[in-house]
């Protein structure tokens, strides 16, 4: 909701400055957003009374004071006496209808109506639903307008199954499914009650008698229509959260003397159905209990003027405003008080939890560990799929076709997380997820897994740069006992992969409670202290390998060549590790195969580029005697 | 050294892998909220609309229980739990207070956009005695705050709605750029969420906290796009080591 800052001002006694408007609404819970004078806020669901200038400045009224600074007509008023029937009252207990005339037609509007459209930028239809729309701004009170000539008929009020089409006034079509509030004329559908009218009974620029309605919808009623057909409903969006049960005869007064500011009434008519009576909310006094729950200290005197200044009715008990449709505890009435006080004015409190003993060894978090040592890398997928099992759970709404159960093993997820990393050329992965995994046979599953995926070199250091992931590394990883094996390794074919790799990938997935407890005996939990690093974006662009095999003859030299390879640094230097070392003693030679990966975070590398690079890190090995690079 | 006997072998450092960021998170959270005397319960992710929303006070009208922003599976016989908070409820039904219980894990709304995900991670603590009021809520949630982003953050709590607490606050911080960011929901047990589970309200009163974990991840390491925790990408997960 958006209002004008001058509007709202408007409505109080003192007029605080923007900032300190703003301050305030926030204290109130309030939040919003400014854009020169236009406030846009984003009130919590719970207080729909708030979506209006009044209802803004009811709750403001603590600080700043309110006034009424809108006239309402006085005069007596005749009885429409209008044929309709409401068939559920309990959606709509109360509703109100004003038949109004008007003489000629209106061409411009007052600075307040005009101001409306202009600075909120809001779309002028015609006079009558322009008002309407004013007054919801202004008092929070939803109302419709109907061309009067064109209810010709009974006007039937119901909340039922609907299977019919609806064209809205703003000429979309709309079938109806399910329970609808709607109003009806010769078994028509005219208006999807609380959310939005049908053109067939629209008001037009032409239009010089209209039928205005102005009901309390009850939130339950209403909630959900507007999301379901996709229309955007102010209406919607004030009777979801609750208007206010008394205010309609008011609301349909102040539509008169609008109307009245603008142009000649010819007539006006008006009659109100209320077939269920509201009951307003009673609370007992009680300030001690504010006290405790808030742990503060409050005199009751000081306690009753705030409530009172919000509306509350003070007597030998508090009567909640039958527009605050959430209070009704002392809880509720907590927060008013600490609304007002302003939450960050409370001071806290220590307080001290009484430590339990916690013996339980948490096998999981060993687990972890003991595969991030050797080189694992955890992964976190959602557990949404497309394949279908018997024992899959399915998602009665999901997010979309790929999406419609829910996994029962882990290996899709992970494979799919390998095979987007070999395509981001990376040759050594190890992966493991641990989640539960649900399933169903008469009932719901819940089992906690594990699963791991390998494929390609064991690792980049001379000594596992060409040993591959295999079989034998995860048995060994596991410990596994053959005599009582507890997991059971699978090779994925790449068959069906569509990839040009040919490293063999192993998957095994494990129940968590299958593992044995001998397994974790040595395994230690690994809790260090937390290290928050700064994140660097992953570049989005191909790196490049260059492969460097140094043959070192002046052994004297070989310390300063492993030091300096040991701290290799440049911008686009990715990663530089020492994959190949081999001692010729027949020679009396030393070999060592450097790998250096480039990677920019901004741009694909040119081969120009990463020579010059290479050349830099390089050097102060080419210059030293007795090394030498084949090849460069 | 002038032969090759003398010759040291380059240095095989061990390379560690990495435990997921969102998890590193979630236990740094957990092991602080131990230290405050916290215990750590755990529950379904398939959770029944009674634990997930009637024995929070979320009627049956509230948007979050509708098919647009909840997952319900098998035929609406159960949901996937948009919170953690019923294990909170399971875990308050089996134990008397006074009592202190964190929960932690994956949730789902369907969500799915630039800063929304369908499953993300939260972390949430409740704690039931006798006198436990705002002013105590308050105290906790800076201890918290301020062991996360150190003594001078500026907090700041501000009025807010839901329906298992009463009074509710949102909790914001400073940042360096001036900016107020969200970072938590916090309250007093509403008493009708105690009475549900058989409380006591007239003995007892609790406060209960929120937080998106998530959240806290990309504001400590500064991922701006939440989507990257979930591409496992090598060059990612490697950070953070």
């Amino acid at each position: 909701m958006k209002f004008i800052y001058q509007d709202l001002l408007n409505f109080l006694s003192e007029k605080p400055s923007i900032q300190v408007l703003s301050e305030k609404l926030f204290q109130l819970g309030h939040e919003h957003e400014i854009e020169g004078e236009i406030f846009d806020m984003e009130l919590t669901p719970n207080r729909g009374d708030c979506l209006s200038l009044n209802g803004l400045a009811r709750d403001l009224n603590i600080f700043f004071g309110k006034v009424e600074p809108f006239k309402i007509f006085k005069g007596d008023i005749d009885l429409l006496c209008l044929n309709f029937k409401n068939l559920s009252p309990e959606a709509c207990p109360k509703i109100n209808f004003l038949e109004i005339e008007i003489e000629g037609s209106v061409n411009t509007y007052k600075p307040y109506l005009e101001n409306y459209f202009s600075l909120l930028g809001a779309r002028k239809t015609n006079f009558f639903t322009d008002i309407s729309n004013y007054i919801s701004y202004e008092l929070g009170q939803p109302t419709h307008c109907f061309d009067a000539n064109t209810i010709n008929s009974q006007l039937i009020f119901e909340n039922r199954n609907c299977q019919e089409s609806f064209k809205t006034l703003l000429g979309s079509d709309i079938k109806l499914t399910s329970k609808n509030c709607i109003f009806s004329v010769n078994n028509k559908i005219i208006s999807l009650a609380g959310v939005m009218g049908g053109i067939s009974t629209a008001c037009s620029a032409k239009t010089k008698k209209a039928l205005v309605e102005c009901a309390f919808f009850t939130p339950e009623s209403i909630i959900g229509k507007s999301v379901k057909y996709n229309l955007n409903s102010d209406a919607a969006h004030k009777f979801e959260r609750g208007v206010d049960i008394q205010a309609q005869e008011k609301v349909l007064r102040r539509f008169i003397e609008i109307v009245r500011d603008h142009t000649s009434i010819k007539g006006i008519k008006i009659q109100s159905f209320e077939d269920i009576q509201a009951q307003q909310d009673i609370i007992p006094i009680d300030v001690k209990k504010i006290n405790k729950i808030l742990g503060i200290d409050l005199e009751e005197k000081e306690y009753l003027t705030y409530l009172s200044k919000l509306d509350f009715g003070i007597e030998k008990q508090i009567t909640v405003p039958s527009y605050r449709h959430d209070v009704s505890s002392q809880n509720d009435l907590a927060e008013e008080i600490a609304r007002i006080i302003g939450y960050n004015n409370i001071e806290g409190k220590s307080l001290e939890i009484i430590k339990k003993v916690d013996k339980s060894v948490d096998n999981v978090k060993k687990l972890k560990n003991h595969l991030i040592k050797n080189g694992f890398y955890e992964v976190i997928n959602n557990p949404f799929t497309k394949n279908k099992e018997k024992e899959s759970i399915s998602i009665d709404n999901p997010l979309d076709s790929n999406k419609t159960c829910l996994r029962t093993t882990l290996k899709g997820s992970l494979l799919d997380n390998l095979l987007y990393n070999e395509r981001r050329q990376k040759d050594s992965i190890k992966f493991f997820e641990i989640s539960d995994v649900y399933s169903k046979d008469n009932q719901i599953n819940q089992e906690k897994k594990l699963g791991i995926i390998i494929s390609g070199r064991r690792g980049h250091n001379y000594l596992d740069f060409s040993k591959k992931l295999d079989n034998a590394f995860l048995n060994e990883l596991l410990n596994q006992d053959f005599d009582n094996p507890f997991f059971v390794i699978e090779e994925i074919s790449r068959a069906e992969l569509k990839t040009k790799k040919r490293d063999k990938i192993y998957y095994t997935e494990i129940s968590i409670d299958k593992i044995p407890d001998l397994f974790f005996k040595d395994v230690d939990l690994g809790l260090g202290p937390m290290n928050f690093i700064k994140y660097q974006p992953v570049s989005e662009f191909p790196s490049s390998a260059r492969d460097f095999s140094f043959s070192i003859k002046d052994f004297k030299k070989y310390d300063a060549v492993i030091d300096h390879l040991s701290h290799l640094n440049d911008k686009i230097l990715k990663d530089a590790f020492i994959f190949d070392f081999y001692e010729n003693k027949k020679l009396k030679e030393i070999k060592v195969g450097v790998r250096l990966i480039f990677q920019s975070p901004s741009t694909t590398l040119s081969d120009v580029e990463i020579q010059e690079s290479v050349n830099k890190l390089l050097k102060p090995i080419i210059d030293l005697d007795g090394i030498s690079i084949p090849g460069l | 050294m002038s032969n090759l006997d003398n010759i040291v072998l380059p240095i095989i450092k061990q390379v560690d892998g990495s435990l997921h960021p969102i998890n590193q998170v979630k236990d740094y959270l957990l092991n602080m909220l131990a230290e405050m005397g916290f215990h750590e319960v755990d529950g379904p992710e398939i959770e029944s609309e009674e634990f997930n929303f009637d024995m929070l006070n979320i009627k049956k009208s509230h948007p979050a229980r509708q098919m647009h922003d909840t997952f319900y599976v098998e035929n609406k016989s159960n949901l996937l739990r948009t919170h953690t908070s019923p294990v909170q409820i399971r875990s308050m039904l089996k134990t008397k207070p006074p009592l202190a219980f964190t929960s932690s894990g994956k949730v789902y709304r369907k969500d799915d956009d630039a800063t929304h995900l369908p499953m993300f991670h939260q972390i949430e603590g409740i704690y039931i005695d006798t006198n436990v009021t705002f002013a105590n809520l308050k105290n906790l949630i800076h201890q918290i705050l301020h062991n996360l982003f150190g003594k001078d953050i500026e907090i700041r709590f501000r009025p807010s709605f839901f329906p298992f607490t009463e009074p509710s606050a949102e909790v914001d911080i400073l940042s360096e750029n001036g900016k107020w960011l969200e970072i938590l929901g916090c309250g007093i047990v509403n008493p009708i969420v105690l009475r549900n589970c058989n409380i006591d309200t007239e003995k007892y009163s609790g406060l209960a906290f929120g937080l998106g974990v998530e959240r806290i991840a990309m504001l400590k390491y500064g991922v701006n796009d939440i989507r990257d925790f979930y591409k496992s990408n090598l060059d990612f997960l490697d950070q953070f080591k």
